[in-house]
């Protein structure tokens, strides 16, 4: 039942991104086909779509990540000073930095299981500890020109289409599969769904949280590699603005609070929806301020719709 | 026959406000125990390495200006944690609240007092609006208060920008230095002067008092506690659940424009980033003093030592010379340590009671 009213929404969310993207394309009287906008749209998705599926995967058991955020900006400025200080190949460097972010994430989830304090204290208390962290690295000094392979490479195009963004349906996509076909996948769902009935079947709920919260720092650090790839110039402020989006996808895409079901998809198109409210700020030229207003609208808006669904549906049945 | 046994029947405590959620426990399983201690050690390690700790107009002074911001921000996050709600939006309503206080003394120039009224307003008539969607549409107050934490980021800015200009009011209103610089010692009375204390100390303390008034001796908080421990229950046996929680909310959304206007008298100024960094240290205080998350118990004497402990911290390693980064670092793993301990005093002491 649950998986069903998911797909539906999948179904709005896309009908109302296209309707969207429509009446943004006309009003901007075309505008926003042209390469350059059209390629900016879509080159500043991927770390949204990243974030959003990193708080996705602790959703899915139950948990939560305030640490997401700040997380991606602290691997961001530990690639970059891999490169520039310690003067290592970017790739290794990016992989060393994704490593980071799933180790990070394992701390997470190991204090979860531990100490047994909610995880979200756990991880509001690692949030500052990170951000502490974050600002070590380099002071408020900036990074940039580290690596111009890397750069060029973030930038660029894969058939008309931005790297980055490419990149991130392919993290989308593998962790979809993890879900629907992985053994690992299905037990974080059945943690989420009922961790009563998954002990009684053999599953360990404990290295279930800590394998979500590993992934959501997995996730978190491919955000990283996207940002810095894509920007050229990295600080110890990258990340403080990842929060609220990262919650903001998947709760408009559905996904519960209490766990138990994920919406790969729908992630990804919530982010989609969010960017399309950047872009007309952008398109329109107006008060930037106006954005997070329209998202938390939009939030709230989509969180109400959903719950008037799922009552309608009871009184159906 | 059942109306003669009535009075027999057992009648079980209701959940004290300051007593611990498991009764039985020895004393030193109580958090606030614990956090006394903690607290002791702190001010004595940090007197020994840094004298200047305990000088009193440098640093005291100061230290119960700040503590005061954290106290009411720490209660204002208490009183839905009661429920087993959150309030995300807490800074950002402090910010909304202020900017209308700051507002009202800018254009009418009233004194700041009338100012105060309308922001304390502000911020229950936000509040109770949350707490409104919450009840009647069973949202999540997670996913709520984040989303109005949202709106009002963006609203606060607007807001600023179309009233101001700027992020901040250019004019101070009448009063406002009185209490930025006022402190007791000030006031004398036949050559007796009181302590070295702020005014601003004072709304704290009545803030406090009058939570704790709530919780003990009122019905309105017994039935916070009530619908925090079963919302299930509480409805069952009548609690008008959906009016409580408008309440709460709207008490927590005083609380906290109140926090943000003690933060404006200590700066001295409405400012557009007011409350910004209220988030982590409203669930700080109550959770170090051991308020649980689920709902159900709360502690206002535990919230009060939560934001000293925050505070001696804050304070005695930034006179110890930590930058503002490993200030950060430590805070974030004394709070880990401490609830840590905490959860490894009450298995310690679970398995003496079932021992003996």
């Amino acid at each position: 039942m649950r998986r069903l009213t998911i797909r539906g929404n999948d179904a709005t969310l896309a009908a109302l991104g296209v309707i969207g993207f429509g009446v943004l394309a006309a009003t901007t009287h075309g505008n926003l086909l042209t390469g350059g906008t059209l390629r900016a749209l879509f080159q500043f998705l991927a770390v949204p779509i990243l974030v959003g599926l990193a708080q996705m995967v602790v959703l899915a058991v139950g948990q939560m990540n305030l640490s997401v955020g700040v997380l991606t900006g602290l691997c961001s400025m530990v690639m970059a000073s891999l490169i520039v200080d310690a003067g290592l190949p970017a790739w290794l460097a990016v992989i060393l930095g994704v490593m980071l972010g799933a180790a990070a994430g394992a701390l997470n989830g190991i204090l979860v299981v531990l100490t047994r304090i909610n995880g979200f204290i756990v991880t509001l208390a690692t949030l500052t500890i990170f951000s502490g962290l974050r600002f070590r690295v380099n002071g408020t000094g900036t990074y940039q020109n580290y690596s111009q392979r890397l750069i060029s490479l973030g930038q660029g195009t894969v058939a008309g289409v931005p790297t980055v963004f490419v990149f991130a349906l392919v993290v989308a996509t593998l962790t979809s599969f993890f879900f629907r076909q992985t053994n690992a996948g299905r037990r974080l769902l059945a943690t989420g769904g009922n961790p009563f009935a998954a002990r009684l079947s053999g599953i360990s709920n404990e290295r279930s949280i800590v394998a979500a919260h590993m992934l959501s720092g997995l996730l978190a650090g491919t955000a990283a590699v996207v940002i810095v790839a894509s920007s050229g110039s990295v600080n110890s402020s990258i990340g403080d603005d990842l929060l609220l989006p990262s919650f903001a996808a998947p709760i408009i895409a559905g996904v519960a609070l209490s766990g138990g079901a994920v919406s790969v998809a729908g992630t990804c198109l919530a982010a989609f929806m969010v960017r399309l409210v950047d872009v007309a700020q952008a398109q329109y030229n107006i008060n930037a301020s106006w954005v997070d207003l329209i998202v938390g609208a939009v939030v709230f808006g989509a969180v109400l719709i959903e719950q008037l669904r799922q009552r309608a549906a009871a009184v159906a049945r | 026959m059942s109306a003669t046994s009535l009075p027999e029947i057992e009648i079980p405590e209701p959940v004290d406000a300051e007593r611990s959620p498991v009764p039985q426990l020895p004393i030193w399983a109580n958090p606030r125990v614990g956090l006394l201690v903690l607290l002791a050690v702190l001010v004595a390690v940090f007197s020994l390495l840094r004298p200047a700790f305990l000088n009193v107009t440098l640093n005291l002074v100061p230290m119960q200006a700040d503590l005061s911001v954290l106290v009411i921000v720490g209660l204002a996050q208490m009183v839905v944690l009661s429920l087993g709600h959150m309030n995300l939006a807490v800074g950002r309503i402090a910010a909304v609240s202020t900017f209308a206080m700051g507002l009202v003394c800018d254009r009418f120039g009233v004194s700041v007092w009338i100012g105060l009224l309308v922001g304390l307003a502000v911020g229950a008539a936000i509040g109770a609006l949350s707490g409104f969607t919450i009840a009647t549409t069973g949202v999540n107050s997670f996913i709520v208060t984040l989303a109005l934490d949202f709106a009002l980021l963006g609203l606060v800015s607007l807001l600023y920008s179309w009233f101001t200009g700027g992020v901040s009011f250019a004019t101070q209103p009448a009063g406002l230095s009185g209490l930025q610089f006022g402190s007791f010692h000030d006031y004398c009375l036949a050559g007796a002067c009181g302590p070295q204390v702020p005014l601003v100390v004072l709304l704290a303390l009545v803030a406090a008092v009058a939570v704790a008034v709530v919780f003990a001796r009122l019905r309105l908080g017994r039935e916070l506690l009530m619908i925090g421990s079963s919302p299930r229950a509480a409805r069952l046996s009548g609690i008008a659940v959906p009016r409580r929680v408008v309440q709460a909310h709207a008490l927590s959304g005083l609380l906290a424009a109140l926090a943000g206007f003690v933060l404006a008298a200590n700066n001295g100024a409405f400012t557009a980033d007011i409350g910004k960094s209220f988030l982590l240290p409203s669930f700080l205080s109550p959770v170090l003093g051991g308020t649980a998350l689920a709902g159900g118990a709360v502690s206002i004497v535990g919230t009060v030592m939560g934001a000293g402990l925050t505070e001696v911290i804050q304070q005695g390693l930034n006179l110890l010379n930590f930058t503002v980064d490993e200030l950060q670092i430590y805070i974030g793993v004394v709070l880990l340590a401490a609830l840590s301990l905490d959860r490894a005093r009450h298995v310690l002491a679970d398995r003496r009671a079932t021992r003996t």
